[in-house]
């Protein structure tokens, strides 16, 4: 009898597995996720050092404190210029290769290969290369120049300060322009042909094309590219990581750089404060993105 | 005039693609000389040393970060794919109100940078003594892939038909092993993009690991690239070698996989 009830009990809980499917992923995000973001929006208000049980509440001194700290104002400049500069540049080239590479042909599958490749690359180590290339005095590209007789365009870029920021941006855009690309001809090929046809009937010719035909179709796959190139370039790390290390001085030092260097230096709740303030940055112009991409819709 | 802009454009296209492949160009050939190299006076490396990829294998201790990389990678994405899997297919079938909330949720977390977590993280990691551990940092992986991952299943699980696991049903499986034996052999094609795109992610990942294992035998590929440049930063040639070294099984693994890469990347655009 009692052998019954439990084999009952057994085939009850068998039959409705499947709704405790999501549990998993549930349990892994919340502890991973949601519990450390509620549990730093506690610590921001802190001075905890990061080690020792003493911790003080300290109201919102810790946001007035990043926002007086010249370092720290410096690296919102820079995570804004490289953050809003390369989504730009990384959608007008993907979307000029996407125009470029769009049709079936060997060759153009092959270039799109060789363009997508860099993205696969790690960041980290793609940045050494790009370091090994163009460092002042010991990079390989100054005594190539020299010998060309070209040596006018080398102006030791690594080290100066004004040239360094379009440089990462460079080679930034060069490694991940792939991506947005690749998105951009899976928009491309997704327009029926009758499109383009009736258009070309109608006299259009392959700009006016591209103006009325083919950029309203793509406007779900800009929306990806924008966004998606919006969040990974205000969090840029690995490459500038890699290229100046920050430098020269803390000219190319980002948020993320900053966050990471006050994080290991006692100031916990100081850097967490920060990661909230990064937030928010990054929250408004991923939000007015998405607002202005609806609106074209 | 046609046959003009024709000529014009495989010019361009060649350009392109010789951008894109000097720097790695350069990467190799360095990686062949010797450590007073003079790059500009000849097109391919005078002489071949290979021994400088076995002098960075061994300086970089490349053997224990090899296996270190290799285990957290496969062990994430295994995670990955089971969590993962079997959420999407709740979220697309099951749409109870905790599903949908966790669900939403989950993709709005895509917007949040992983750094912003990272001082709880690691108070939370050292609480629970994940810090130099592999199933920490696995489980830690397989969380921030997590959400793009069950995105991707969703919307692939959403646009399947149900008839089949109606099917298995009438057959006697529950729900949950219909799931396992009908319907997840059916998500392949996303399972692919899921392993390869995600894959590679946490083969690269820097961000997070240069936080959680820093001790240097739990070191992935990455950090033993990054440590041995800090350390043998005037080695051109030998640099060049660890970072091609660290390269290669990348290169292979997109080289062999090239059509899934394409169809992955495509998948998550058409959606988005």
């Amino acid at each position: 009898m009692r052998r019954c009830q439990l084999r009952k009990k057994l085939r009850c809980i068998e039959n409705n597995l499947h709704k405790a499917m999501m549990i998993p992923a549930i349990i892994l995000f919340s502890l991973f996720f949601l519990y450390p973001l509620c549990m730093g929006v506690g610590i921001s208000l802190t001075d905890w050092n990061g080690l020792s049980d003493a911790r003080n509440f300290v109201g919102f001194s810790n946001f007035l404190k990043f926002f007086t700290d010249k370092r720290a104002l410096h690296a919102i400049s820079v995570t804004l210029t490289f953050g809003l500069i390369s989504p730009v540049l990384l959608n007008v080239f993907g979307l000029g290769l996407a125009l470029l590479f769009q049709n079936q042909s060997k060759s153009s599958v092959l270039g799109r290969m060789m363009v997508y490749f860099p993205s696969i690359v790690s960041p980290l180590i793609m940045g050494y290369i790009w370091l090994v290339i163009l460092a002042p005095s010991t990079g390989v590209l100054e005594p190539a120049l020299n010998s060309l007789h070209l040596d006018f365009l080398y102006h030791g870029l690594l080290g100066d300060a004004d040239h360094v920021m379009i440089l990462i941006i460079a080679v930034n855009v060069l490694q991940f322009v792939g991506g947005p690309m690749m998105i951009y001809i899976a928009g491309l090929n997704a327009i029926p042909d009758e499109m383009i046809e009736a258009g070309q009937i109608d006299g259009a010719n392959a700009f006016w094309s591209f103006v009325y035909i083919k950029w309203p179709m793509l406007l779900a796959s800009a929306r990806v590219n924008i966004i998606m190139n919006i969040i990974g370039s205000l969090a840029v790390f690995d490459i500038i990581v890699a290229l100046t290390a920050g430098g020269p001085g803390y000219a190319t030092e980002s948020l993320s750089i900053y966050i990471y260097r006050v994080s290991f230096n006692g100031q916990a709740g100081y850097a967490t404060a920060s990661a909230v303030i990064m937030f928010a940055i990054i929250a408004v112009p991923v939000l007015i993105a998405l607002r202005f991409l609806k609106s074209q819709d | 005039m046609l046959k003009k802009t024709n000529i014009g454009y495989s010019l361009l296209k060649g350009l392109v693609c010789l951008i894109c492949i000097s720097p790695l160009y350069v990467m190799f050939y360095l990686s062949l000389s010797s450590s007073t190299y003079y790059f500009a006076q000849e097109w391919f490396p005078k002489e071949m040393l290979w021994e400088n990829f076995t002098t960075a294998w061994t300086k970089a201790a490349f053997n224990k970060a090899f296996l270190n990389s290799t285990v957290i990678t496969l062990g994430a994405v295994a995670v990955l794919v089971l969590i993962s899997a079997s959420a999407g297919y709740a979220a697309a079938r099951f749409q109870t109100k905790v599903n949908r909330f966790f669900f939403n949720l989950m993709l709005m977390s895509m917007l949040v940078p992983g750094i912003i977590n990272t001082v709880p993280l690691y108070t939370l990691m050292r609480k629970i003594n994940a810090i130099n551990t592999y199933w920490g940092i696995i489980l830690l992986l397989a969380c921030s892939s997590l959400p793009f991952s069950v995105f991707l299943y969703e919307s692939f699980i959403s646009s399947m038909s149900a008839e089949l696991e109606e099917a298995a049903m009438l057959d006697g499986c529950t729900r949950f092993q219909s799931f396992w034996t009908i319907v997840f052999p059916q998500l392949k094609p996303i399972t692919a993009t899921v392993v390869i795109m995600q894959g590679i992610g946490i083969w690269n990942n820097y961000s997070q690991t240069v936080f959680f294992l820093q001790d240097k035998n739990y070191h992935t590929v990455p950090l033993a690239i990054s440590r041995f440049f800090n350390t043998y930063g005037a080695d051109y040639n030998l640099m060049a070698a660890s970072a091609v070294i660290g390269l290669l099984p990348v290169i292979i693994i997109f080289i062999i996989l090239q059509k899934e890469f394409v169809s992955g990347l495509s998948a998550g655009a058409v959606k988005g």
